[in-house]
């Protein structure tokens, strides 16, 4: 069941006396359980266009549908959406884990029995119960961030909208809050991410969309853009060096050497440079496969800035 | 509704009574102010002067105008710094439009800033031996107040999600209301007089000095006139603070400062 929907989403802001281009024609879906990686560099668009399917920032033209209603429209399209945008800073500092729970939950349209229940669910589920009656302020940035999640799922989003939800986290709070996504996930949640950590959209997304001043320069499956990218070369570590007589061999087949390693650029070249080594006892073979930084790297360079 | 209203009152009344040391400041500042220009005034006097019924007037203007000061700076002071905070974005996330949100707000917090001012009057009343009188109908009059101060609240409000930053403006602004709480144009005559009824919180601050100052009864054609002072200079509020939400929008600037 489709969640989001956003078509040809266009702004364009006056800065210093220039017209700044900051989305041009941005469409995007996302389904139940679908979790979609927004990707692109600092100044792309993401932010701008996080905002507009939130309803925060009103686009020059495109519309907006989130379960069927048009946040910038009808207001109770905001029910179905949760958002946790800019880092941890969605929290009232003086209030204690608990009451901002509640409190939100009200603002989100819940009653306070419910918000109450929900907070405490949501509490004990995020590691925080022992928290519940220290204010935000004293609470770790790792606490903070976990918490600004649970206030975004208080009321039960189908839609959640992460806007940098790691950064300035240390490795094992990074570690929670990506387990807490694919958890969240996989409840059924639809979720649109944006990071700088490449690592992490890799790992947890489904599909990813890269943005380049404005602009998505590609939108494909995770899973099918690195294997488009990934090469056909393959990687074969030995146990020992070879001896000279085999070094030869392997080089006429086409492999190329390097240490205890041996490059073969086509697979054909493969099992033939495999009898060559048998019974040689081998570490491992293994394909070379894009990752997720290099495919962003390589698009962002081929659409440079206007 | 309810329910935000009672939510809204357990968030403002919880972080005063937590941090409750900024609020004893600020009663203990706003009272000590006031004891010092009445000092000053009774230097000036000369001993043994009475200041009578004119002493009264002018606590009232006090009072009322640390109560509008506070409204103000807790609607837009409190906007700029969700901005700074970034709550802000989070309160446009809701379901119940912007302004209903602030408006509510503004309502849960008005039995803080009152219960603050009360304190500061009995504190006052105390310490210069003033007298007032408390009629209930004193309420009528102190109602259209609060719409010209909440009318000029949002319309500062709006400006602060414009521009984010209206501490200097504030700063400013509180010598203005000053004058259009504590002068008694009640007491003018001809064309001022006239003049007066357009201002903002003017005429009601007037009727209430008649009331607990003068120990009037309530003129119900003045009155009449104060509220619909306070419901135009309300209504041209909430319509900037709406206007200012849709150009925020456009523009992009909610979240940013």
């Amino acid at each position: 069941m489709r969640v989001l929907e956003a078509q040809h989403l266009r702004k364009t802001y006056r800065y210093q006396g220039k017209l700044l281009e900051a989305v041009q024609d941005v469409s995007l879906k996302l389904s139940i359980g679908e979790v979609l990686a927004f990707l692109g560099p600092n100044g792309a668009g993401k932010t701008t266009t996080i905002k507009m399917i939130a309803g925060l920032i009103l686009p020059d033209q495109g519309w907006v549908n989130i379960a069927g209603r048009n946040p910038h429209r009808d207001s109770r399209a905001l029910r179905s959406l949760g958002a946790v945008l800019e880092g941890n800073r969605n929290l009232y500092w003086r209030l204690t884990p608990q009451e901002n729970l509640e409190y939100f939950g009200v603002l989100r349209g819940l009653t306070r029995r419910t918000a109450h229940q929900r907070g405490r669910e949501l509490l004990e589920r995020f590691g925080l119960a022992d928290k519940r009656r220290s204010t935000v302020q004293t609470l770790s940035r790792g606490m903070q961030q976990k918490l600004a999640i649970a206030v975004a799922l208080i009321h039960n989003p189908q839609l959640l909208l992460l806007d940098e939800p790691t950064l300035g986290l240390d490795v094992e709070a990074t570690q929670t809050v990506k387990q807490l996504i694919r958890e969240i996930a996989a409840e059924g949640r639809a979720i649109l991410l944006t990071t700088h950590q490449l690592d992490i959209a890799e790992e947890l997304s489904d599909r990813v969309a890269i943005i380049q001043t404005g602009k998505i320069v590609i939108e494909e499956p995770t899973s099918e853009l690195i294997r488009q990218f990934s090469g056909t070369a393959y990687t074969i570590e030995l146990e020992h060096p070879l001896d000279a007589e085999k070094v030869s061999k392997v080089q006429e087949l086409g492999g190329t050497l390097q240490g205890q390693l041996i490059y073969v650029r086509e697979s054909d070249e493969l099992y033939s440079i495999l009898d060559v080594l048998r019974p040689l006892p081998l570490v491992k073979i293994y394909r070379e496969q894009a990752t997720l930084t290099d495919i962003f790297l390589k698009l962002v360079r081929e659409n440079p800035l206007d | 509704m309810i329910e935000l209203f009672l939510a809204e009152l357990k968030r403002s009344w919880i972080q005063l009574i937590r941090y409750s040391t900024e609020a004893i400041g600020g009663i203990i500042i706003t009272t000590s102010i006031f004891y010092g220009l009445f000092l000053s005034a009774q230097y000036i006097a000369g001993p043994g002067l009475q200041f009578g019924d004119r002493l009264n007037a002018v606590v009232i203007g006090y009072v009322l105008w640390t109560l509008v000061l506070f409204i103000l700076s807790d609607i837009a002071g409190g906007l700029q710094n969700e901005a700074q905070t970034g709550t802000l974005e989070q309160l446009f996330l809701s379901p119940f439009n912007a302004s209903k949100v602030f408006l509510v707000r503004a309502i849960a917090s008005l039995t803080i800033q009152i219960t603050l001012n009360i304190s500061i009057l009995l504190i006052i009343m105390t310490i210069t031996g003033s007298q007032l009188f408390f009629p209930p109908s004193l309420l009528l009059p102190f109602i259209t107040v609060l719409l010209g101060a909440y009318g000029l609240a949002f319309a500062m409000g709006s400006l602060a999600l414009l521009l984010k930053r209206v501490q200097q403006l504030l700063g400013i602004f509180q010598f203005a209301l000053l004058f259009l709480l504590s002068v008694p144009t009640e007491t003018w005559v001809g064309s001022g007089r006239v003049f007066a009824l357009f201002l903002p919180m003017t005429s009601g601050a007037g009727l209430l000095r008649d009331l607990m100052a003068r120990g009037l009864e309530l003129n119900w054609g003045q009155w009449a006139i104060a509220l619909i002072n306070g419901m135009i200079y309300f209504s041209l509020g909430l319509f900037l603070f709406h206007q200012a939400e849709r150009e925020t929008k456009r523009r992009g600037r909610l979240g940013g400062y």
